[in-house]
């Protein structure tokens, strides 16, 4: 061909391709075969109310229906825990339903464990497969075989779990979360002998001091204290709260913080004690509140001797006259409240340092008082130990007694490797999945019954710790199930009445939804003349009921046996020659403990202090990283007594330098197409400490080791020009 | 001589791209048929001009929906069960329903995501279908006869004393 030739054909193709790109085509118009009988106006939505469950804070939500399809979420305006609003993890919930791998119907395992080879089953010889299985259980008399792992269940559906273990005779019920309040109600026991979690009066306070609590990431309710921080700071029209944050790691809510005070990991209990006893030693306290509590200032501040301002400095890392200024302003400050989050609980001293916190809020009267703490009246009692319980259940894994483990959520992913949970499973004969995404536990199950999506689910979600006046919140199916799975409750219901006899006199209820009715009817302690069906639909449309006559717990006293909170010292895994820095695993603002990881939403949420997206980062503080000659996004690899792994790291100044953090949420095995793959998962870092029945997750040491120049971060601002200054000034 | 050449050439390039410009906007960049072939010879001409039935008899949402919506394929056989059954257009329709696949009508008014245009309210402001439509009783094929750009919008909000904030037509 001549050259002329191509180029006056190619300029003619170009033309045409040019030319091809302009035409569009006229769309086309699909009528309904049959129009369906609801009243749907194409067109138009339908809000209907319902709640979140995609963490325990449990927020109303409106969703909006349009042509049967749910298209958004927002925060229901009536409840009284969000107000209307919601965070991102809520608002993808709608992704949860559309999840393009959600696990459309049962399926059996055909090939060897972990591969993910399945085959479809129905949902006869599904549940026809477990009862097999729970009769061979009990023809054996060894009941003791089934067990079943959730994570926090509350309302109905822990009735129904509870009673269906029971009634089986297994006592291998635990329910265990990565990120449990448990450490926070075993402190409120101690210290005011009743384990409700406190509810913090933000909005109505005037200084605020948070040793560790990230209430507007992720801590207890998020939502609801995250718009109380706006009404102390700004609801008011002449008072600015003040607000003091204690912690290595600079988190969103640290940001927020007019004071950030970056005490050492551990060391939180003894600052706060610190504090405690210069209030005490200058007659800052509350006289009234510590008599009312039968507490002596005398007898206090001679068991606080130890905590005198030079050693505390020292324990902390932080300077005296900062200790001072702050424990000053809190006292002079009414009314003052201190927080204990997750950064303090998950420590080899937790709970006494959350009890030295307790302590704080006593002596400047903070107990029930507007702007101060009260006992929670969403969820007063919870398990206060599901760890021990965890601990427990594994040990009889191991020992081969687990015949029949029935898992709801994502244990092999959410406890860490250290417990031995992944071994002990491994010997469990037969494992029942009822996940509907295969999750890293479902790959490695015999069977999966897979749950509905949230938005096809009924349920009662009983918030947690974000309320003074007890409340229901329901869930409503707000579209036909997708797919042919069915909710985990009706699954547990069919196996009873498949077993017979008094499993099914135990459970005689048809649907999940008459048992359901029965207890917000018994909750709601409607009089005989009340018309309940008509009375059900208007809790339906406003989503759950507001009002009920439970009784409220009285308020919060300390105990008159409870000795003064004395933290140890923290006890670290690996030692500090070899691991020179303290790791923290914090839950990612996106992804909670890992549950938001499926949904691309969240995956491209930028984070809010990296603006990271889609991955694992390291953060290591300016100082440490120019020392291990680490750039922002170089490749590291961080080793502890317990694993390795490999990640890229953000040089970021909001670290202590002898601390590096890590997000958890990512790095799962399976989960769907957005979450396999991304990331790691920093729990295969943390050591189990000691022989103690309590998770210290942020207890371990580390080293880092820089690999490469090229880590793969991907990030949406450009953070490497705005973290470059010292912040840490130690 | 360098120096004449570059500006003329440099002319010579401004004007063709301004001209360019010009074309582009001048030239009917809408390329959507305006009259295209259905799947079903549908006559509105007879539906709605010789046995006069009225478009919200089909397009019954209208009134009440920014879509106005089309009927479904169970009402077209209600009425069609009884009425001219033989005639080979109806033949396949009843095809279509038997194997239970909805017609794929091909859509002749459309607008882009970012205009809001609510059916309702302008059948509530007692605006004629044909404002809009034109004379859809008298075409054997539906035809596009307005152009739908924003100005042909405009001109008719103007002319009703109607809204013209740019928030009306775009949320």
């Amino acid at each position: 061909m001549k050259r002329r030739t191509f180029l006056q054909l190619g300029t003619v193709i170009a033309a045409g391709a040019v030319l091809d790109g302009c035409r569009s085509k006229n769309e086309q118009l699909i009528p309904y075969l049959i129009p369906p009988d609801e009243g749907i106006t194409p067109g138009k939505g339908t809000y209907y109310a319902s709640s979140c469950n995609a963490c325990p804070a449990g927020c109303g939500i409106l969703v909006r229906v349009s042509e049967g399809r749910a298209k958004k979420i927002e925060g229901n305006p009536e409840h009284p825990i969000n107000r209307g609003k919601l965070c991102a993890r809520g608002q993808a919930v709608v992704q949860e339903l559309y999840h393009p791998d959600r696990v459309p119907h049962p399926l059996k395992r055909n090939g060897p464990r972990g591969s993910g080879a399945f085959t479809r089953i129905s949902w006869q010889e599904g549940i026809g497969l477990l009862t097999d299985r729970l009769k061979a259980l009990q023809r054996e008399q060894s009941t003791n075989g089934l067990a079943l792992l959730t994570p926090h269940l509350r309302g109905t559906l822990a009735e129904l779990t509870g009673r269906f273990m029971r009634t089986f005779g297994s006592t291998n019920h635990v329910s265990y979360e990565l990120l449990t309040p448990d450490l926070l109600r075993i402190a409120a026991r101690r210290s005011f002998g009743q384990p409700t979690l406190p509810y913090y009066d933000i909005a109505e306070t005037r200084y605020l001091l948070s040793f560790g609590a990230d209430f507007v990431d992720s801590h207890l309710s998020p939502v609801k204290y995250g718009s109380a921080f706006g009404e102390m700071r700004q609801g008011r029209d002449t008072v600015r709260g003040h607000f003091t944050y204690v912690g290595g790691r600079m988190s969103l809510t640290a940001a927020s913080a007019d004071r950030w005070m970056p005490a050492k990991p551990g060391s939180e209990g003894t600052l706060a004690l610190g504090i405690a006893r210069l209030i005490l030693a200058e007659s800052l306290y509350d006289s009234g509140a510590l008599a009312m509590n039968g507490l002596e200032a005398k007898k206090l501040l001679a068991a606080l001797d130890r905590y005198d301002l030079p050693r505390v400095a020292q324990l902390s890392g932080l300077p005296q006259g900062a200790i001072a200024e702050v424990a000053r302003e809190f006292a002079s400050t009414r009314p003052a409240l201190a927080l204990a989050g997750e950064m303090v609980a998950f420590q080899s001293n937790g709970p006494e340092s959350v009890r030295a916190v307790h302590l704080l809020n006593l002596l400047v009267g903070s107990l029930n008082r507007p702007g101060g703490i009260y006992p929670d009246a969403g969820s007063p009692s919870g398990p206060e130990n599901s760890f021990a319980e965890l601990i427990a259940l594994i040990e009889t894994m191991r020992g081969g007694h687990v015949k029949v483990a029935m898992i709801h959520g994502d244990p092999l992913y959410s406890v860490p490797p250290a417990t031995g949970f992944h071994d002990a499973l491994a010997k469990v004969p037969f494992i029942v999945s009822f996940s509907s995404l295969l999750d890293d536990t479902a790959l490695h199950a015999d069977l999966v019954l897979p749950d509905h999506a949230a938005l096809e689910s009924w349920g009662d979600v009983i918030p947690v710790a974000g309320t003074r006046e007890p409340l229901v919140g329901l869930m409503q199916p707000v579209v036909e199930p997708l797919f042919d799975t069915r909710q985990f409750p009706e699954v547990l219901l069919a196996t009873a009445h498949e077993l017979g006899g008094r499993m099914a006199a135990a459970l005689p209820d048809e649907s999940y939804l008459e048992l359901l009715k029965g207890a917000v009817r018994k909750q709601a302690g409607f009089g005989a003349g009340v018309d309940f069906e008509a009375a059900w639909v208007d809790l339906l449309q406003h989503g759950g009921l507001f009002k009920t006559k439970s009784v409220q717990p009285t308020g919060y006293r300390w105990s008159s046996d409870a000795p003064p909170p004395l933290p140890e010292d923290p006890d670290f895994a690996g030692d500090q020659k070899t691991y020179p820095f303290h790791l923290i695993a914090y839950p990612a603002t996106a992804f909670y403990d890992g549950r938001g990881a499926p949904y691309p939403w969240l995956q491209q949420l930028p984070d809010p202090m990296t603006t990271v997206v889609w991955g694992s980062w390291v953060e290591i503080n300016p100082e440490t990283a120019a020392e291990h000659g680490i750039g922002f996004g170089d490749l590291v690899e961080v080793s502890s007594p317990q694993g390795t792994l490999r990640l890229p790291a953000v040089v970021y100044p909001g670290i202590r330098p002898d601390m590096v953090a890590i997000p958890l949420g990512q790095g799962h095995r399976g989960m769907g197409r957005y979450a396999q793959g991304q990331g790691v998962n920093p729990l295969a870092l943390v050591a189990r400490q000691g022989t103690k029945q309590q998770p210290a997750w942020n207890a371990t040491r580390v080293r880092i080791t820089r690999i490469s120049g090229n880590g793969e971060l991907v990030t949406a601002g450009h953070p490497q020009g705005s973290l470059r200054s010292e912040l840490v000034e130690i | 001589m360098n120096k004449v050449r570059l500006i003329i050439g440099l002319a010579i390039v401004t004007v063709a791209i301004v001209a360019a410009s010009v074309l582009l906007y001048l030239l009917p960049l809408d390329v959507r048929d305006h009259s295209p072939v259905q799947p079903i010879a549908f006559s509105h001409k007879l539906h709605a001009g010789d046995n006069g039935i009225h478009c919200l008899f089909c397009h019954s949402y209208a009134a009440k929906s920014p879509a106005a919506g089309i009927p479904s394929m169970e009402e077209c056989r209600a009425c069609h069960l009884f009425i001219s059954p033989n005639t080979p257009e109806i033949k396949k329709l009843m095809k279509y329903w038997e194997k239970r696949e909805p017609i794929p009508w091909v859509k002749v008014y459309s607008l882009p995501d970012f205009v809001y245009f609510p059916h309702m309210m302008h059948v509530r402001a007692k605006l004629s279908c044909a404002a809009c439509h034109g004379e859809v009783a008298a075409m054997e094929r539906i035809t596009r006869t307005a152009s739908l750009k924003m100005g042909w919008c405009l001109n008719c909000h103007h002319q009703h004393k109607a809204s013209i904030d740019c928030w009306t037509c775009h949320k």
